[in-house]
């Protein structure tokens, strides 16, 4: 039925439509797939023909640990913001439309506001004479103070606070389609609350979960200043290497293919969620 | 009081300034089909919650077999459920879902599968084990979620307005199917409703929910026949109200005074009456007759129109005092053309009339 639907619409509209596209299709050639050509054209010819820019990056000890360390701070970030957007989006789904939508605008106004002042904002919390240092010791917590900073524990803490809307948003619309009347049913079916979270109101969350996830993901793989700020030199990032590269080392050719293989696996991710995302949707139609 | 299976004692429910059910005391036999009936706000989910564990009551108490439930969460009452919207679990198939309760009871593989098609085929839905709930119907949806609150043999089992989202057809149906399974189960049901015809057809006892108070409990037929108020004559079946002067009861039968002059005795008091009193006369439509008969008192009227329903003709008619009043004598007690003549008496057996304060 779709298909006919989409027939009877899209078939007089292609012929109009080519010309049309024409301005739009100018405007990606020129700025997207023309850069990503150049890119990658760049990353196979600079300084000389050939793959020994990949070798390098894929086979130096050095290159393979910020590799590795990139991931790492992906996922841990990814891990750390599902399990605190979770109880979030559920709170903001279940309660009353007015106060979430007055916690919803809390949450937009602090990503409109500046990458750099919210980071800087973590680097006077976390540093070593920083607030919160100062108020464990004053507390009588502890008595040095915590290492919060140039570390993996600074980029998560600084990075999680920057994705937590991105992970919320899809959440709380999948969160909100979900009937809590099912999981009061679960409970008189004698599932106990944690039963009921795992067998039901964990799977039914999970496309919101994969959505929120894939992004927080692919857009902690190329994060640049957070990491530079807040982490430090022993688990330096991809985009971190990319820019010495350029701005220190001068050496576009291996910058291009770091910024070549970071797009390859973005993509490999995205098309893996769609995979996933899209036996899901066909087994729920079925 | 000890042999109630189900016993509600003083249950009181406070939200705020708002009292949603008044010290409600019960008491539910095993097996029993009772059903909470009565308009929207008046308390009856309240206390089927209260029963669920969805709502703590303000004071007051349930007992399962002489045991306090209160203190039992929701998952550990062991009680069967099915609410108003479908609550199966969209991504269970029909038998996993049927499947749920077993298997977070952690019951052997084997006794799931024969229980969910034992499940299946009482609701006669054997065909669809494997269909997710999105591809059913209404109607197979709520099948299902009955099947899901019986698979674990609950001593008691919840209806909350379970068949209001149907259509008249599909309700007609399901009500079929709840008789068989309360039958052939002899699971104790408590079922939510405020449709009266719908709690007739089904209840052996039905509890009359009026502002968070019982108004009256009893079979249907007792609450048809003998309402207790004239909120129970007016909320079970159709019923006509008519001004009258009361003049005296002797031994329950009373004698009033009509709007229009004429004298009434022999009606059924309800409550005792002073000489003079302004009361109303409560007659079913369908206890008016065009014919006098052995002991009909008469009341003179103007019809104003006739229609043909079927097994019965509905009237309005006008009174001598100018209320307008429902009549529906059966369609073979007289042509319609003889009916239809302007002004012409009708007749009542008083002892079918109650009398109610005013």
């Amino acid at each position: 039925m779709s298909v006919e639907a989409q027939q009877g619409i899209a078939t007089p509209r292609i012929p109009a439509g080519l010309g049309g596209l024409l301005p739009a299709l100018t405007l990606i050639g020129l700025f997207f797939v023309v850069p990503v050509l150049a890119l990658l054209l760049r990353s196979v010819t600079d300084p000389s023909p050939g793959l020994q820019n990949y070798a390098a990056l894929l086979g130096d000890g050095t290159y393979a640990r910020v590799f590795f360390n990139t991931f790492l701070v992906a996922a841990v970030v990814t891990i750390v913001t599902v399990l605190v957007a979770f109880p979030v989006a559920w709170m903001l789904a279940i309660m009353p439309a007015a106060l979430a939508s007055i916690l919803f605008g809390i949450i937009i106004l602090s990503m409109w506001t500046n990458l750099l002042t919210r980071t800087y904002a973590w680097m006077v919390l976390l540093q070593r004479t920083g607030v919160i240092n100062r108020a464990l010791i004053g507390a009588g917590i502890i008595d040095q103070p915590l290492p919060l900073i140039n570390n993996l524990t600074g980029v998560t803490i600084g990075m999680v606070y920057i994705m937590l809307p991105f992970m919320i948003l899809p959440l709380v619309g999948t969160l909100r389609a979900i009937d809590p009347m099912t999981l009061r049913a679960a409970a008189l079916c004698g599932a106990s609350p944690l039963a009921a979270f795992r067998r039901i109101l964990l799977p039914l969350s999970l496309p919101g979960i994969a959505a929120g996830g894939l992004m927080v993901f692919v857009m902690s793989l190329g994060y640049f200043v957070t990491p530079a700020l807040l982490g430090g030199t022993s688990n330096m990032m991809l985009a971190e290497m990319i820019a010495q590269m350029i701005q220190s080392l001068l050496n576009w050719g291996l910058g291009s293919a770091a910024a070549f293989i970071l797009l390859v696996v973005t993509m490999a991710l995205y098309a893996l969620q769609l995979r996933l995302v899209g036996s899901k949707r066909a087994a729920g139609g079925a | 009081m000890t042999q109630a299976f189900l016993s509600i004692r003083k249950l009181h429910k406070a939200f705020g300034a708002f009292t949603a059910v008044h010290d409600v005391t019960l008491d539910i036999p095993k097996g029993e089909f009772l059903t909470f009936l009565g308009p929207s706000g008046s308390g009856k989910s309240t206390t089927l919650y209260a029963i669920a564990g969805f709502q703590d009551p303000t004071s007051g108490d349930v007992l399962l077999q002489d045991k306090s439930l209160l203190s039992v969460p929701s998952h550990k009452r062991n009680i069967g459920m099915v609410f108003q919207r479908y609550t199966l679990f969209p991504h269970l198939s029909v038998a996993e879902n049927v499947a749920f309760p077993l298997r977070v009871r952690r019951r052997p593989e084997a006794e799931v599968k024969r229980k969910v098609a034992d499940m299946l085929s009482l609701v006669r839905l054997e065909n669809f084990a494997e269909r997710l709930p999105a591809a059913l119907s209404g109607g197979q949806q709520q099948r299902v979620a009955l099947a899901r609150a019986l698979a674990y043999d609950p001593p008691i089992l919840l209806m909350d307005e379970p068949l209001s989202a149907l259509d008249k057809k599909l309700r007609e149906e399901i009500q079929a199917e709840i008789r068989r399974i309360h039958r052939e189960t002899g699971v104790t049901i408590l079922y939510v409703t405020h449709d009266q015809e719908e709690a007739l057809h089904l209840s052996d006892r039905i509890a009359l929910f009026r502002d968070g108070r019982i108004e009256q409990i009893g079979t249907g037929e007792d609450l048809y026949l003998r309402p207790a108020t004239d909120f129970v004559a007016g909320f079970i079946g159709n019923s006509n109200f008519l001004a009258a002067e009361h003049l005296e009861t002797v031994d329950g039968a009373a004698t009033v005074r009509l709007a229009d002059g004429s004298l009434v005795s022999g009606i059924n008091a309800n409550g005792s009456f002073q000489r003079g009193q302004k009361t109303r006369l409560m007659i079913r439509p369908e206890a008016f007759r065009l014919d006098q008969g052995s002991n009909g008192a008469k009341l003179a009227v103007e019809i104003v129109d006739v229609a043909f329903y079927g097994e019965r003709r509905r009237i309005v008619a006008r009174t001598g005092a100018g209320q307008e009043i429902d009549i529906r004598p059966t369609s073979t007690a007289l042509a319609a053309q003889d009916v239809a003549s302007s002004h012409r008496p009708v007749f009542f057996d008083p002892g079918a009339a109650f009398l109610f304060p005013a």
